[in-house]
């Protein structure tokens, strides 16, 4: 038993060296795939000459100007329209006039950044509800054809969005939904209902039946059980598909460019579209982006311990 | 405050049965249908319905830009035309190498990442947790910001690359040139989606009970024998899982690539679904695209029935 | 060989399942192989049949 332990092996018990070196190169290769993140954030606080400097620049003042110009239109005006002008209000102002600039209004950032909000929160919560019960009916009652049925409900979520696309757009414009956040958020439902009763299946099939057989035994009906009783058990399991379908709906791009261009036009598709005089705006998108993102690290962080259930549709739990 | 809790309990206990003997009468079959009926509705009207139209449109000739002419039947013309195409065909095999070299990428780093997280070094959960971001993030807000770290000189990439390599940085684009371009998209995809496969065959390596290990060390097996008879036939399972996953998504790859390259340049980087979108929404030739999208569906719905076979595998673990 | 014919007869799931996938996987790899266009024109219908076939052997008992 002794000699067992000393001449452990290296994956029950590896040893001390051979974890360093695994450390170290994780965590190199940790640092390395955060470059293109931390470039993100970084060019949101450049200026827009920085952004294009040659060599690229590592080392900057950083400046407030990529997010000014995110949230503005800017015009050109002369020196003496700009010298007309009383004292700068905000600080945006004063950074636009030093570039012969004068705000001419809000940019279409915050509508847009708003419909991503409103699509995908709204898209969550049909998802969540309809696949909530979905998988309690497939995790507790005999239903013909389960199987099948719930490949089905799996297969269209694995559909190519833009095959899908093309019924869809003359589908709303016949029903007048193209361009609508209606529409997007029927679709985004459609979508992520999939991911929901497969995941939320999962998490039902923990919760014992006995929980609701005692609560039936004691005189509440098949509803009440489930409402008063799974719901509740079954809180964080929603929670985290709740995230997970936030998640897709946040960041779903081939859809939204296909089938919105203005008013119910998402964040994704937008961005992209952020350019500046001569050329993109890097500084304006670097920003955008970043804001962008913020919400899906904080998601991330979340989720971290049911990541695993939600990319392999309830499959494997550990 | 523990007895107000305990007696509002009792009370419950009590009035429960009165109250709900009214609404029994809903037999379980008749719940289990009301629960599933508005998300088979749903998928009905928002999948299926659309499937069958396309099915239906690519026997005809209708143009989406032109709702008001006659539509005919073609027959299986579309068909034909697609599968005897050879652009198509070279459309195919641009998808066939960005999924082929990405799957090989992403399964190698992926679960080298796995194997070496498993030794369980200190801090390794929150560096996993770190190594996962990138597969969260919008690939289309983030494919949009690689076009600038791809930019020939004031590029990172091009800098970095210059700084280990000596090679002038303007002296090549990736997304400009013929041969690099479709390195540029499996480089992103793979920054991108190796933390999925390194999650996935993580989980394969832990699933492996240590007694297994243990047996394997009375037999005085080497490490180099344990890897490759207990190691990676137990993890195999989970890593054909990742692999078919990452092989249907990037098999109708859009947005990333639409993004950076949107198929250029010329056609070198134009997978399967630009060359739909291409079709369907810019020439608006909708009958042909239709097709196009039926023998994308068959495909993706053949490889999804391996997934699921692939997913009940592990599931029985 | 007889053995393995004897398998297929008795219409059990699970080689048919197994012939089913490699009917896909084959149609998938005649869609995307760069050697012969006339594999390439008859992948469709390859990946049809597997499929057609997978769904009506996962009807089949284990």
């Amino acid at each position: 038993m002794s000699q067992a332990l000393t001449t452990a092996h290296s994956v029950v018990a590896p040893s001390p060296l051979s974890k360093r070196i695994a450390g170290a190169i994780v965590i190199l290769y940790a640092l390395v795939s955060m470059i293109p993140l931390a470039w993100i954030l970084m060019t949101g606080f450049k200026t827009p000459p920085d952004s294009i400097a040659y060599p690229p620049k590592i080392v900057f003042a950083p400046s407030l100007e990529g997010y000014c110009n995110l949230f503005t239109t800017r015009t050109r005006q002369t020196q003496e329209y700009i010298q007309s002008l009383g004292p700068p209000q905000t600080i945006c102002d004063e950074i636009t006039r030093k570039r012969d600039m004068v705000i001419a209004g809000p940019s279409n950032y915050v509508p847009r950044f708003w419909n991503s909000l409103v699509i995908a929160f709204g898209s969550t919560f049909f998802a969540v509800s309809l696949g909530v019960l979905s998988a309690y009916a497939f995790s507790r009652f005999r239903i013909p054809l389960a199987d099948d049925l719930l490949f089905f409900i799996l297969s269209t979520r694995m559909m190519p969005p833009i095959a899908v696309a093309i019924p869809i757009y003359l589908m709303y414009r016949k029903l007048g939904l193209s361009d609508t956040a209606l529409g997007m958020i029927l679709l985004y439902t459609a979508v992520n209902v999939s991911l929901a009763v497969w995941l939320l299946k999962g998490f039902i099939d923990e919760i014992p039946r006995e929980y609701e057989e005692a609560a039936m035994i004691d005189g509440y009906t098949r509803l009440h059980a489930f409402f008063k009783v799974v719901l509740p058990q079954a809180a964080t399991g929603i929670a985290a598909t709740a995230i997970f379908c936030l998640i897709f709906a946040w960041n779903e791009y081939a859809f939204a460019v296909l089938l919105t261009s203005g008013e119910a036009q998402t964040a994704p598709p937008f961005i992209p579209t952020i350019i500046g005089e001569g050329g993109m705006d890097w500084p304006a998108v670097g920003a955008g982006t970043t804001l962008f993102l913020v919400p899906l690290l904080v998601f991330t962080v979340l989720l971290r311990k049911h990541l695993l259930r939600g990319i392999t549709f309830g499959a494997v739990r550990k | 405050m523990t007895m107000a809790s305990t007696e509002e309990g009792t009370l419950r206990r009590i009035t429960a049965p009165a109250r709900t003997r009214r609404i029994r009468g809903l037999s379980d079959k008749a719940i289990a249908w009301a629960f599933i009926a508005p998300t088979m509705v749903l998928l009905l009207a928002i999948n299926i319905f659309p499937l069958i139209w396309t099915i239906y449109l690519s026997f005809t000739n209708y143009q989406a830009n032109r709702p008001n002419r006659p539509i005919t039947y073609v027959g299986t013309k579309w068909y034909r035309d697609i599968l005897g195409s050879p652009d198509v065909w070279a459309a195919m095999q641009a998808t066939a190498h960005f999924v082929f070299w990405t799957i090989l990428l992403q399964t190698l780093i992926g679960f080298g990442l796995a194997y070496l997280i498993d030794r369980k070094f200190r801090g390794h959960a929150f560096w996993t947790t770190i190594i996962l971001v990138p597969m969260m993030l919008s690939p289309a807000v983030v494919g949009n910001f690689w076009k600038f770290l791809y930019q020939p000189q004031i590029g990172l990439f091009n800098s970095i690359v210059s700084f280990f390599t000596g090679i002038e940085p303007s002296s090549f684009e990736m997304l400009g040139s013929v041969n690099l371009s479709p390195w540029s998209i499996i480089i992103v995809d793979t920054w991108m989606w190796t933390p999925y496969v390194m999650l996935i065959c993580l989980a394969g390596l832990r699933s492996i009970p240590d007694y297994i290990y243990e047996a394997a060390e009375v037999d005085r097996a080497s490490l180099w024998r344990q890897f490759w008879s207990i190691t990676l036939p137990m993890a195999l399972p989970f890593i054909m899982l990742a692999v078919l996953f990452r092989g249907i998504e990037n098999f109708k790859m859009f947005d990333m690539v639409n993004l950076l390259t949107g198929g250029g340049p010329g056609s070198t980087t134009e997978v399967a679904s630009i060359t739909l979108k291409r079709e369907a929404f810019e020439k608006w030739r909708t009958g042909y695209s239709s097709a196009f999208a039926i023998i994308l569906f068959v495909a993706v719905f053949g490889l999804a029935n391996i997934y699921v076979k692939a997913l009940n595998r592990v599931k029985q673990r | 060989m007889s053995d393995l014919l004897n398998r297929f007869m008795r219409f059990r799931r699970g080689p048919w399942e197994n012939l089913a996938t490699l009917v896909i996987a084959a149609g998938v790899l005649m869609l995307m192989q760069p050697l012969s266009l006339t594999l390439y024109t008859w992948s469709f219908a390859t990946m049809l049949a597997g499929t057609v076939m997978f769904v009506i052997v996962s009807k089949f008992p284990e």
